[in-house]
């Protein structure tokens, strides 16, 4: 028994790998496995300028260019659609829902999983003193288990605790303005995995975000 | 029995107004009830419930001495609006079980407070088995939009509604087969074939009382003495149809309405009563497989003044926690400026949308799921906030819109994310933040605001945008800087050049 070692595990029926919905960009998909797991909650957090809004973007990209229906309950009022266009982002195949508050953004958010269906609902809850109580957090989490839905909150800092099943915090880097007269070319940011039951590799990347024409 | 027989079907009500009053109020439903002509003691009772005849009350009565002969009688003001509300439940209740009805025309005199539509009953035994199941059903549909009634089917719609008229209690049915018209109505007297006042006065001369009488007379004499109209009451007399063929109804608009007793100047008992209206308005789509779409609210303000609203509902449905939520918020966002003395509500009734899988699309959510979904959002964040987002065709840089969700709409996938995974994002800022701006040789230096603060490290513009030069309060001027700050937010700022201030309208992130 002695020299089996790494070789037992716990009893049980082994967990069915979870579906991921892949970002588009290399390094984070890496970092995570292959994405954000669906059914679950993942929470992206981070300051302005970090590349939060960057990653949640090429999610709906990824998520809507597949011909899944996606939701942006959008507590922030942030949401750019010339921004979410020149990032992929199929808007036909996006439900907006413009909440001026938090409690209305997660009860929106809450409706949007349980009416089952959607791939991908995006919860923007960055705004400055955001006061998510963790019962409410767990409570979205079980709907999205129930739906099927990956559940992914963008937040100023970490918010949601053990409820998200993944977490990850960016920070900006470094920024390049180019050329002659400048121009704004792109922006690197630290990607910090700070949650993942079973992260695969490395936990931090730093990832290039170009500037399109229209951003 | 043919089924090739041309069948049509009365569904009658005896007592509109007291079914009506009771529609509304269904708490009423075992008092002694009586409905007067108008206020005051002295009006006439024009309707009076089973307990209230029990009790010893009258119909034709005052309505002093009403009161005189049962102290606990609750007497109600006749109320057009509920009344026509419930002449169009009718109509919805015939629909549900029938493509063509038509509302009957009013009678006079004895069946003044008769209400009745005549729907087409042929071939009905397809999908009710038997015209008697028909005629159940039909009860049944009327009795759950609080319309008890009674059915006879015959071969013309004047010969059904006279044997719907023999009968005795509301759900009570009838059917008259075929070539037996001229039998049934033989024994009874003329006046129910509701002659002209001048014919029936000439048919009393000749001594006709009964309908067997004119059956008896020769018809070319009939009809070179007392001309057409007689001839068109031999017609109804021997079952034949006279009329044009039953129409299809092409609106679906429904409207609920009710005069209020006494005017209402608080929210919270209007809501209840807009409630009331609102349950009723749903049975009525239910009963005709349709769901609420827009709704307009009307409400008869106290000063004679009406004040009426457009809401919106973002897909048809049936949910009327979601339909009240969506009627309170467009009260409470703008309260009526009177008391309110009458409500109407009024709505296009939509078809409910039906679940169709695709099979080269992933599956979304249900349309039904959804709609419900987007009716109860929309009551939660307000009109025009939920939607699809639109880049709009203007140059501002703030300029958006949303269009409605329609996410059934096919699309090709993208199997890709191309060449685009990885760009950088703008974050709006609505409203765009002010800043405090140092400005050295026209180019910010130094920067305060709530997002973005300090020394200006690294910087590219202007760009100069400008549009609606046209409009005075659309137009705009604006130089567009990208900036990094020294707390390394990348932020967009601009100079408003009209207002001669800075703002801060989106963060790069």
């Amino acid at each position: 028994m002695r020299d089996l070692g790494p070789q037992l595990r716990r009893g049980g029926t082994p967990a069915e790998p979870t579906a991921r919905l892949a970002t588009g960009i290399p390094e984070i998909d890496r970092l995570l496995g292959g994405g954000f797991p669906r059914g679950r909650l993942s929470e992206i957090a981070g300051t302005a300028s970090s590349g939060r809004t960057s990653l949640a973007l090429a999610l709906l990209a990824r998520s809507t260019g597949a011909g899944e229906v996606t939701a942006v309950v959008d507590c922030a009022d942030a949401f750019d659609p010339g921004s979410a266009h020149s990032a992929g982002v199929l808007l036909d195949r996006v439900l907006w829902v413009r909440t001026p508050r938090t409690p209305q953004a997660l009860h929106c958010a809450e409706r949007l999983l349980e009416a089952h269906g959607f791939a991908l609902v995006l919860l923007d809850l960055a705004i400055p003193d955001l006061r998510c109580v963790p019962a409410t957090a767990l409570r979205l989490a079980r709907r999205a288990a129930s739906s099927g839905t990956a559940l992914v909150v963008l937040t100023a800092t970490r918010a949601l605790g053990t409820a998200a099943e993944v977490a990850i915090e960016l920070a900006p880097a470094r920024s390049h303005f180019t050329g002659t007269p400048a121009l704004l070319e792109g922006l690197d940011v630290q990607v910090n995995l700070v949650r993942h039951r079973n992260a695969p590799g490395p936990r931090t990347a730093t990832v290039r975000l170009r500037a399109t024409q229209a951003a | 029995m043919s089924s090739d027989a041309p069948r049509t079907a009365c569904l009658l009500i005896p007592n509109l107004p007291l079914v009506a009053e009771l529609r509304a109020h269904p708490e009423l439903g075992g008092e002694p009830l009586a409905v007067a002509s108008g206020p005051g003691p002295r009006a006439e009772l024009i309707a009076v419930s089973a307990k209230a005849a029990r009790r010893g009350v009258l119909g034709q009565t005052s309505v002093a001495h009403a009161r005189a002969v049962c102290a606990e009688l609750i007497v109600r003001v006749a109320s057009p609006a509920l009344e026509t509300a419930a002449r169009a439940a009718l109509l919805d209740a015939a629909l549900g079980v029938s493509p063509r009805a038509t509302e009957a025309p009013r009678s006079a005199g004895a069946f003044a407070a008769e209400a009745a539509v005549y729907l087409d009953a042929s071939g009905v035994d397809a999908l009710f088995h038997s015209e008697a199941g028909f005629a159940a059903a039909l009860c049944a549909r009327a009795q759950r939009l609080g319309l008890p009634g009674n059915v006879a089917i015959a071969s013309s719609r004047q010969v059904a509604r006279i044997a719907a008229r023999r009968l005795s209690g509301p759900g009570e049915t009838f059917l008259l087969a075929p070539g037996r018209e001229a039998a049934f109505l033989a024994p009874l007297p003329i006046d129910i074939l509701d002659p002209e006042d001048a014919l029936a006065e000439q048919l009393t001369r000749f001594g006709v009382y009964t309908v067997s009488g004119l059956l008896a007379l020769p018809r070319r004499a009939l009809r070179s003495r007392l001309g057409p109209e007689a001839m068109r009451l031999v017609e109804l007399a021997q079952g034949r149809e006279t009329s044009a063929p039953l129409p299809a109804p092409s609106s679906a608009r429904l409207l609920e309405a009710i005069d209020l007793e006494f005017p209402i100047d608080r929210l919270e008992p209007l809501t209840f009563v807009i409630q009331g209206l609102l349950s009723r308005l749903l049975a009525r789509l239910e009963a005709r497989h349709l769901a609420c779409g827009n709704l307009t609210l009307t409400l008869q303000r106290k000063d004679g003044a009406r004040d009426a609203r457009w809401i919106g509902a973002a897909a048809p449905t049936l949910d009327l926690r979601v339909l009240v939520r969506l009627v309170c918020h467009a009260l409470e966002s703008h309260p009526p400026q009177a008391a309110v003395e009458g409500v109407s509500l009024e709505t296009e009734g939509r078809p409910i949308q039906s679940d169709q899988l695709d099979l080269f699309r992933p599956a979304g959510p249900a349309p039904a799921e959804l709609g419900r979904t987007l009716a109860e959002l929309e009551a939660l964040c307000g009109d025009g906030r939920i939607g699809s987002p639109r880049i709009a065709d203007h140059h501002h840089p703030d300029a958006f819109r949303m269009a409605p969700f329609q996410p059934g709409t096919p699309h090709t996938p993208r199997q890709s994310p191309g060449p685009l995974a990885g760009s950088l994002a703008i974050r709006a800022l609505r409203p765009p933040l002010d800043a405090s701006v140092r400005v050295c040789h026209g180019l910010p230096e130094h920067v305060r605001s709530a997002i973005a603060n300090g020394r200006v490290i690294q910087l590219a513009g202007p760009w100069r945008t400008t549009g609606s030069w046209w409009s005075p309060e659309d137009h705009f001027a604006f130089d567009s800087f990208d900036v990094q700050t020294a707390d390394g937010t990348v932020a967009r700022l601009r100079f408003d050049h009209l207002r001669k201030n800075w703002k801060i309208d989106a963060v790069y992130d």
